[in-house]
């Protein structure tokens, strides 16, 4: 396996940065998981150390995506980037704004007064989950994602070679940058505020992201087993146009109860209710193109692969309709029974995904022929049996809670504190699990390719 | 099917499907005006100071936002203002065990965040959250309730106390209260709960003598 462009290699530079994120996103997700249990265990309030467990979580997928692009166009477009240069200039744009971002949330958890208010937008924290990061960095952000687009778009125009593959990546990339926009402007009423809000947070994970992962899964099946583009590519239309179908009006799930008229119970609960057929056809498309696969060089990559596709539907289709329903989601929502889902989606839509085009990608990046996978299997099973469980206790403590609360009338307080206490333990418990496991993939990254090989099959290398 | 016709299918469906998405979205703000009062300076303010502290990490507000802590969309239904002022302000005073941080707000901050969540209050959310249908009378099953009950249930006490595990959290519980206060000490708070409990955090009772009375008679059996 080696890279046919050197412009690829700066995939590599986006995955580092990805990589040491994760990191940190687990550890102050760990902590903010001891918070349930201490509240004043960490100097930083659980509201800031769960702004920065989410706001790394999705910095740090969205540079994995940034980097798997920076591999896959040229690779199909079979020439180098238009400029390799300004690829790397975008690069540390990036991780400079992040990181300022980072210590502007900080500083405002250290001193709420610093958050101080220039020209009508707060300067350090917004205080509006998932994009809490101050207008000044959403421009500037904006700008790096315009530049990386732009790079893109000029490389492909150059060669004018258009691959499908390509195409809805492209495709899925530009509206995921649109739809960054909503959420860019003030709103004096909090259900406008919310309205827009969920433009970015729906649109995004059930819409332009999903089409990134449907042509990712494409790009990663004709690598991993050298699968035929043509079919491929005909189910990948086919399943990002049924994300779409059924993903933009069923935002409408979001617009139950925040003071939307309501319509949005017929739209949401109908059209979202199908979210799960388009992640289903992604798992049948998975088994089909791996059942003939023989001799496959890159184990890791295939296993993650599949396991994406599998962990998407489990996390985001089943985890998702359980409570997609007005009259299931009248009583669940905004309980742990929220979190379950959100954790379960995240880790196997897009977490696998950037893992899997991590492995599928880098032992070409770093010229290996082949590699020992076990590092890569033992810190899948580590992260994806907790996981498992840290939803399933998560998922316990949300039913309890909604039949404590929400059908019984008991306090929030109370049964936070008494009858879901063991949850929070256990949550806690497998939380290091999950670490672990992190850790394991971390070790694994940095060292991939770059120690020696304990025995090397003869295995016959893939065209 | 072609790839060029799956492709088609793909953007043109897209389009078709946003374009209603749209048209759904246009008429939704048009009627969003009607099912919320109108947004005074206050209110706004308000909202911003809810920003600016980043609540919404901790809390859920029209049951979106975090798990933390309760959901703030009835707040100001359930909880009189003086209480809720002084509990944003400074939490622990109020509830020694509160979770909450003291987060340095104002006063004048505080009054700006009470506008907005009875703007909030007030917002057509389709009848969320929904009435607990378990929700039974504390402390009683199936049982007559006392007349001491009644006034207890009536003038909302459990908002703030439980009993028997059942109520909120924010005022101490009174499972055993009668073994810790007498009839005197307790009447008198009622009267005037600043009184006997500096910096006290519960309204006054407001409410004929007679019923205080009996409300004490109940307090006392708690044992
Ligand atoms: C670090 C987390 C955290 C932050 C930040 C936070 N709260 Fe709280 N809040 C809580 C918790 C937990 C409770 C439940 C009572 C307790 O244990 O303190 C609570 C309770 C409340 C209550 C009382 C509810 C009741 O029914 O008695 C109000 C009102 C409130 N918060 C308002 C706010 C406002 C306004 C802000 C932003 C300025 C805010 N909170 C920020 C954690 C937080
Ligand atoms: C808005 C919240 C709130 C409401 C409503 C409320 N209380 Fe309280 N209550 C408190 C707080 C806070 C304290 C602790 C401070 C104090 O003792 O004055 C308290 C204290 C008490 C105490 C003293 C307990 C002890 O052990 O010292 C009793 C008794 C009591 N409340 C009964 C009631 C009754 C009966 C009602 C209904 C009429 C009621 N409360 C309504 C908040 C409230
Ligand atoms: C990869 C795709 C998905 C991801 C990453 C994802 C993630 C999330 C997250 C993080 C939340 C919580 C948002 C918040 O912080 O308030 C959420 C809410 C929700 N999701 Fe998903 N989701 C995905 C797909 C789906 C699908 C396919 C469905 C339905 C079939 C669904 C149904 C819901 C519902 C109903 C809620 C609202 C829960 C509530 O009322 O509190 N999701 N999702
Ligand atoms: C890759 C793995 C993970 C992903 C993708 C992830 C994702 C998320 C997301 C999207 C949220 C915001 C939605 C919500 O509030 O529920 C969240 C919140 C949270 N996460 Fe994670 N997380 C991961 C790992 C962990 C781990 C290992 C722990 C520790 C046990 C943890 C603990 C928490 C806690 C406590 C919250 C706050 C939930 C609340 O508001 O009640 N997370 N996480
Ligand atoms: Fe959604």
């Amino acid at each position: 396996m080696s890279i046919k462009y050197q412009s690829q290699k700066i995939a590599q530079d986006f995955f580092t940065f990805a990589v040491v994120l994760f990191l940190v996103q687990v550890v102050v997700g760990l902590v903010a998981s001891l918070q349930f249990l201490w509240p004043d265990f960490f100097f930083l309030k659980f509201n800031i150390v769960k702004t920065l467990h989410i706001n790394a979580l999705i910095v740090w997928l969205l540079c994995g995506l940034m980097g798997a692009t920076y591999y896959v166009i040229p690779e199909e477009s079979e020439s180098e980037l238009w400029s390799i240069p300004l690829a790397k200039l975008q690069f540390w744009a990036t991780v400079v704004t992040i990181t300022a971002v980072v210590l502007g949330y900080i500083w405002a958890g250290i001193n709420p007064q610093a958050n101080g208010t220039v020209l009508g937008t707060l300067t350090l924290n917004e205080g509006r989950k998932y994009i809490e990061a101050p207008r000044w960095a959403d421009i500037l952000i904006v700008i790096s994602v315009l530049v990386f687009l732009f790079n893109c778009f000029m490389t492909v125009l150059k060669t004018k070679k258009w691959t499908g593959i390509q195409g809805v990546l492209l495709g899925g990339l530009t509206f995921l940058a649109l739809m960054y926009l909503p959420g860019m402007v003030y709103m004096k009423s909090m259900v406008k505020d919310q309205f827009w809000w969920w433009w970015v947070v729906h649109l995004w994970v059930e819409g332009a992201w999903e089409i990134i992962a449907g042509a990712l899964l494409a790009f990663m099946l004709m690598k991993v087993i050298g699968a035929p583009r043509h079919a491929l590519e005909k189910w990948m239309y086919l399943e990002v146009g049924l994300v779409m179908f059924t993903g933009i009006l069923g935002t409408g799930h979001h617009y139950y109860w925040i003071g939307t008229p309501q319509y949005w119970l017929w739209i949401g609960g109908i059209f979202s209710s199908l979210e799960p057929i388009p992640l289903l056809v992604m798992v049948w498309d998975a088994f089909r193109t791996t059942r003939e696969a023989r001799n496959v060089t890159n184990r890791a990559g295939l296993y993650y692969t599949v396991a994406h596709a599998i962990f998407n539907f489990v996390g985001a289709g089943l985890w998702g309709v359980i409570h997609t329903l007005p009259e299931v989601n009248k009583w669940t929502h905004g309980t742990q029974i929220t979190t379950a889902h959100g954790h379960l989606a995240f880790y196997g839509a897009y977490v696998l995904l950037v893992m899997s085009m991590i492995y599928v990608t880098l032992p070409a990046i770093r010229g290996v022929k082949e590699f020992n996978p076990s590092r890569a299997f033992q810190s899948f099973w580590w992260m994806t049996i907790s996981m498992v469980f840290i939803v399933l206790v998560t998922t316990g403590a949300g039913m309890v809670q909604t039949y404590m609360e929400r059908l019984m009338g008991l306090d929030y307080v109370t049964v936070k504190a008494t009858y879901n206490l063991w949850f929070w333990i256990l949550r806690a418990i497998f939380g290091v699990g999950f670490l672990i496991g992190v850790g394991i993939f971390v070790v694994d990254y940095f060292r991939l390719g770059r120690e020696p090989m304990p025995y090397v099959s003869p295995a016959p290398e893939k065209a | 099917m072609s790839n060029r016709a799956a492709r088609n299918l793909f953007i043109f469906g897209s389009l078709f499907f946003f374009v209603i998405f749209l048209a759904f979205t246009y008429d939704t703000m048009g009627k969003l005006d009607q099912r919320a009062p109108e947004v005074t300076n206050e209110v706004n303010a308000g909202k911003m100071v809810w920003h600016k502290y980043d609540c919404i990490g901790c809390h859920t507000i029209f049951g979106t936002g975090s798990y933390f802590a309760p959901d703030m969309t009835k707040v100001s239904d359930r909880k009189p203002k003086g209480y809720l002022k002084q509990f944003i302000m400074d939490p622990r005073s109020v509830n020694p065990a509160a979770a909450m941080p003291k987060l340095g707000i104002t006063s004048a901050e505080a009054d700006n965040l009470l506008a907005f969540f009875d703007w909030i209050a007030k917002v057509d959310t389709n009848g969320w959250p929904p009435k607990p249908i378990l929700a039974v009378a504390a402390g009683v099953g199936g049982r007559e309730l006392t007349a001491g009950q009644r006034v207890y249930q009536s003038l909302g006490c459990s908002n703030c106390h439980a009993i028997n595990g059942i109520g909120g959290t924010s005022g101490p519980d009174l499972t055993r209260v009668g073994s810790r206060r007498d009839r005197a000490w307790l009447f008198g708070h009622f009267k005037d709960p600043g009184e006997y409990v500096r910096n006290s955090a519960m309204p006054k009772v407001e409410a004929p003598d007679a019923d205080i009375r009996q409300l004490t008679d109940y307090m006392i059996t708690l044992k």
